[in-house]
Formats: structure tokens, C-alpha cells, sequence
């Protein structure tokens, strides 16, 4: 039995800004419950908050069953942690304490053999008996079997930076699913992983009877795991009570009810205002009307105090404009083209209009095709051609963009780059604003979130007047409404479309796919296929 | 992991640590390293089984070093 009871939280940010208000919502028992919200909106902090990482400023946090918590960072690790220390830190605190004592009683002898310090290693030793260590050390072997494919006394010393982004996924949810906790907080546990994945994660998820809270912005996923979703916005938090299909409806229900609220609060209160304004004069005149006016004041007064009930939370608004132009029927031609050492000699044409999706399993050579088209050296053999006035435009993924991340986004559109003219600050933060980004303005890169590096790289699409868009993975880190955005704004394209994805709600807005399947070989498809395993070469 | 039981003439955590602190420490009795393993094992017996025979002989070690002249 886990729950998770969150009443009345309050956090301030550092600046002074209230990120969240009079949070209330519960996870219940055996719950799956998805948080969502706007990137920015403060769902990691709410997490943290849930998880005791921070003090919430006002409110409390009740957790009942034991609270595993996987991170987002995880998938990113990059320091000399090893799998022994990864999964320590994601065990209980009565194991995670006896494991430190073990840890500094077996450094201390190493120094010394004097008894004090060997009868101290013992009773570490016998703590870490009682604590749950040995049966621990049991499941991280079926952890490390079932995640690595190889037993836990082969990988423990491994460092975790040696592993792919989707093993270190993988590993901490075998970890924290196979656990002892019973309540499971999961930021973002779907990114890194491919689709094989990312099904499997549904499963285990549909699978397992511990209350889970988790956050992703991967529609499928919501839509196959979530039987609660907790929204943050407008600086507090909702529950809808239902699944994923039916939020969007009930968002709007919501938003609709807290708007007639609110004008019907600003009714009465102008009828209040005026009336008090009426009396004040008549009291003036007659002094009859003076304990009336003064009545009347205290009522609004009163009123006043209350307070209006929540305003409706801001639409984000993001107007993405990718007008792209006419070209020549054919829009790119591959004739026997091999990406040296990737894939097999392929052919494909794509025409003008064309939305393909690019499918296929990671390091197959997907992103390398997307940069060879947009005039990239890439190593290949065979032809590749773009048709007549075919203008390419690159989405890469965010963290490749080493040269922009101390330059601003004003400053970036302001130099502009060949192909896209520079443009002064009225019209770039003009722009911002249409893409959310105009607080974002005067801020490095590098400290603009994921989904953000993601909307100003397709505000530069925009801008570079492109007619042939090749996107990797351009949803990965935009919150659900930015992705509706970008497929509202593909949609309107006059242009040619590829984009390599593994967001397989955003595929099927696609008409075609192209396959980099695992044994090598490149093939269309006239359905997504989502199958396809890591590509086996002898390399 | 079961915790220890207590020393019979059996266990293995005492027998070992007997032979080899026997061949380490020639000049002492058997009856003293005996002796001094036993109390040993008495003393660890919260330790858990698999680790115990270890802890035993190198306490076991270690007072018999400092008993040494």
C-alpha cells in the first residue's frame, strides 16, 4: 500500500517568483498518475518537492509505502558513478545508510587493523544484514541480468557513463521496479529510450501494482499508462479524474468554468465599485445615505478581501509560421546511396509535399542521412540530390549546437547566418513572443530548457525560409501543446517534410516512412514500423 | 543472510582460522589460539554467516599479534 498526499504547497522561486500555490492533489493507491504542464511550469520542482529534496515554503507532503525516485537526470550521466553507487542511491534510506557505514568501516581498515576498527566493519556488516542489503544485492543482480544483460558482480565497478542514455534508463526502472518501494515518482523515464523501449516501459508500468507518479510529454505513453493526469499551470495543480483521451476536453472544460468564474467575480465587483460611487454622492446630499455609503463600503471591502477566484491560466501561445515556397516536383533523389559503414545502398525519391517519417532503431544512420541532405559532410558513396529551388533547413537534436550556447537568442537572430537574414531587436522579439520565448530573449542558450532550444531552432526554420525541413527528433523535449503546435504548423507547410522521430504519436501524422531497419537495409513503408531492434555490425 | 549461530566445535569459521593462525603463530600453543579464535567467534556471533570466518581470523590475528612479545 503507497499513496502520496500533497496539501496546500507553496514554493517561491529565488527571484521571488510564487512558481506554485495551494497545490492539493492526491496519488492514491495503485495509482498511475501523469504530471503534465508546460515546460518551465514547474513539474520537476513539484516532484523534488513530493520527493523531500526541497521544503515547501507553506503546505506538507504525506508519503506512505516507501518512496523510490527516479530523476531527470538519469540518461545523462556523465560523472565516474558507477552501477554499484547508481543503484545504492536509488535503494531505500535503511539500505543506502547501512551501505555508507560498510563502505567507510571497510576504508578505515584499510588503514588500520587495530580491533576497534574490525569489530566496528563487523557490526556495519551485521546493520547491513538487517537493513535489507544482502536480499538488495540479490535484486540488483537481477537488475543488472535483466538491464545489462550481464550479473551484477561483472558490472558494478562499471562506470554508468559507459552505458547509453536507454541503459541507464533502463536500468534505474528494473531497479526501482523490482524494488521494495511502493511509491515510484518517474521524471521523464521515457527519453533515451527507442521504441522497443518505450513499449516495454508501458508494460511494466501497466504491469506493476506500486502507485506511480511520473512525468513525460510522450502522448502515447499517456495515453496507454495514465489513469489520472496532474496538471501544473497557472502556478498551482489539477486533477482530472479520467485517462489521457478525455483531458484535452476536460482541460477546456476547466478553462472555461474558471473564466466564467472569474467575469462573473468582476461583475459583482464593478456592481460593488458603482454602487459605493453611488451612495458616496447621495450621502453627500443627504445625511441619511451616510451609515448606507458606509455599508456599502465595508462590503467591498470585504469583498475585495476575498479575493477573485483563479484566472484562467494563460494559453501558451505558440504560432509557428513555416510557410516554406513551391520547388520542382522531385524534392530529393537517392540513387545507390550508402552511408559508408551504416547502411546497405538504398534508392528512394521523395516529392514535393512528401511528409516522411524516418523510422528505425538508434544508430542506424538515421541522423546522418537528415545531415547529408542538409549539406553536411557526411562519409557516402552513390547520389543524393536535392530538386530545383529545394531549400534545406536542419532541426538537430538540442544538445548539438556547441556555438550558440553563451549567444542569446536576440543576439543569434539579430546576426543572422547564410541563408537567413539577421533581423533588429523589435522584429526578433517579436518573433520570440510567437514561439513563448520572449521572456527567453536575453538569456545564454544553454540556459534555455529543452523544450525552449527546441521552439527557437524551429523559429529559425521559420526565418531561413526553408521549402525542405529535416527534423531530428523535434519533439523530444517539447511539452505536449508545443508538439501539437509543431504538427499544426507541418501541416500548413508548403514544402517537403522528413523527420527521423521515435515519437510515435507524431509519426502518424506522417504519410510515409522511410525504414533503417536492423539488418541494414533501407526500405519504405506505407505504415510506421516501430520494431526495428539496435542494428547488429561487427564494429 | 542467516546471522551466525553459536561456536560448536564444527564451525568452520573457527576451524579454519584455527589451522591457518596455527601455522602463522608457531610459537604459541594451539591451546591459546584456540582459545583466542573461540572468543573471537563468541564475540562476532551477530555477524552475518558468510562474512563471519573472515572477521574471526583476522581478529583472531590481531590480538594474537598483540599478544606476542
Amino acid at each position: 500500500m503507497g499513496y502520496v498526499d500533497v496539501t496546500g504547497i507553496r514554493h517561491t522561486l529565488p527571484d521571488g517568483r510564487v512558481l506554485l500555490d495551494d497545490v492539493n492533489f492526491r496519488v492514491g493507491d495503485g495509482v498511475r498518475a501523469a504530471l503534465v504542464g508546460e515546460n518551465g511550469a514547474g513539474k520537476t520542482t513539484l516532484l523534488r518537492l513530493i520527493a523531500g529534496d526541497l521544503t515547501a515554503e507553506a503546505g506538507s507532503v504525506a508519503r506512505v509505502g516507501g518512496l523510490g525516485v527516479m530523476r531527470q537526470f538519469i540518461g545523462s550521466v556523465r560523472d565516474d558513478t558507477t552501477v554499484q553507487r547508481f543503484l545504492v542511491d536509488l535503494s531505500p534510506p535503511a539500505v543506502r545508510e547501512a551501505w555508507e557505514a560498510v563502505e567507510a568501516t571497510e576504508l578505515a581498515l584499510m588503514e588500520t587493523d587495530e580491533e576497534p576498527a574490525q569489530m566496528a566493519y563487523a557490526a556495519a556488516l551485521a546493520h547491513w544484514g538487517d537493513a535489507g542489503g544482502y536480499d538488495a544485492e540479490v535484486t540488483w543482480d537481477t537488475v543488472a541480468v535483466a538491464a545489462l544483460g550481464v550479473p551484477y558482480e561483472r558490472c558494478k565497478y562499471r562506470e554508468l557513463s559507459t552505458l547509453s542514455g536507454g541503459e541507464q534508463k533502463r536500468l534505474a526502472l528494473e531497479a526501482l521496479l523490482r524494488g521494495p518501494d511502493e511509491v515510484l515518482l518517474l521524471d521523464e523515464p521515457d527519453n533515451y529510450l527507442d521504441v522497443p523501449g518505450k513499449r516495454w516501459l508501458e508494460e511494466r508500468l501497466l504491469e506493476t501494482r506500486k502507485t506511480v507518479l511520473f512525468v513525460s510529454h510522450d502522448r502515447e505513453l499517456l495515453a496507454r499508462v495514465a489513469d489520472r493526469v496532474v496538471t501544473v499551470e497557472g502556478g498551482t495543480a489539477w486533477v482530472h479524474g479520467g485517462d489521457f483521451a478525455g483531458y484535452h476536453d476536460a482541460r477546456t472544460a476547466r478553462h472555461d468554468r474558471l473564466a466564467e468564474l472569474r467575469r462573473r467575480w468582476d461583475e459583482e465587483h464593478q456592481r460593488l465599485i458603482d454602487l459605493v460611487r453611488t451612495l458616496q454622492q447621495q450621502a453627500a446630499n443627504s445625511p441619511d445615505m451616510a451609515s448606507r455609503y458606509s455599508a456599502m463600503q465595508t462590503r467591498l471591502a470585504k469583498f475585495e478581501a476575498a479575493g477573485p477566484p483563479p484566472d484562467r491560466p494563460p494559453e501558451q501561445k505558440v504560432a509557428m509560421r513555416l510557410r516554406g515556397g513551391r520547388t520542382g516536383v522531385r524534392a530529393v533523389m537517392a540513387e545507390q546511396l550508402e552511408l559508408t559503414g551504416l547502411m546497405q545502398p538504398f534508392d528512394a525519391e521523395i516529392w514535393y509535399g512528401d511528409r516522411v517519417g524516418v523510422l528505425g532503431a538508434n544508430g542506424a544512420g538515421k541522423s546522418h542521412f537528415l545531415r547529408l541532405l542538409a549539406g553536411q559532410d557526411v562519409a557516402h558513396t552513390g547520389e543524393c540530390r536535392l530538386g530545383a529551388r529545394v531549400v534545406p533547413g536542419f532541426f538537430a537534436q538540442t544538445h548539438a549546437h556547441a556555438a550558440w550556447q553563451d549567444r542569446t537568442p536576440v543576439d543569434l537572430l539579430w546576426h543572422g547566418e547564410p541563408g537567413r537574414p539577421g533581423v533588429d531587436r523589435g522584429r526578433a522579439m517579436a518573433a520570440l513572443r510567437r514561439y513563448g520565448l520572449a521572456e527567453q530573449g536575453d538569456q545564454p542558450f544553454r540556459t534555455l530548457s529543452g523544450g525552449q532550444q527546441a521552439r527557437f531552432q524551429i523559429l529559425l526554420l521559420e526565418l531561413s525560409g526553408a521549402t525542405l525541413l529535416l527534423l531530428d527528433e523535434p519533439t523530444d523535449n517539447l511539452d505536449v501543446l508545443s508538439a501539437e503546435a509543431l504538427e499544426e504548423a507541418l501541416a500548413a507547410f508548403d514544402g517537403t517534410v522528413l523527420a527521423v522521430t521515435h515519437d510515435r504519436w507524431f509519426a502518424r501524422s506522417f504519410e510515409r516512412f522511410l525504414v533503417f531497419g536492423a539488418d541494414g537495409r533501407v526500405y519504405e513503408s506505407a505504415e510506421p514500423v516501430f520494431e526495428e531492434t539496435r542494428v547488429q555490425r561487427a564494429r | 543472510m542467516p546471522l551466525a549461530a553459536l561456536a560448536t566445535v564444527n564451525d568452520q569459521s573457527v576451524r579454519s582460522a584455527v589451522i591457518r593462525l596455527a601455522d602463522e603463530f608457531p610459537d604459541l600453543g594451539p591451546r591459546s589460539i584456540v582459545l583466542v579464535v573461540r572468543t573471537c567467534r563468541e564475540e562476532l556471533r551477530g555477524s552475518p554467516d558468510g562474512a563471519l570466518p573472515e572477521l574471526v581470523e583476522r581478529l583472531a590475528r590481531q590480538r594474537l599479534r598483540v599478544s606476542l612479545p
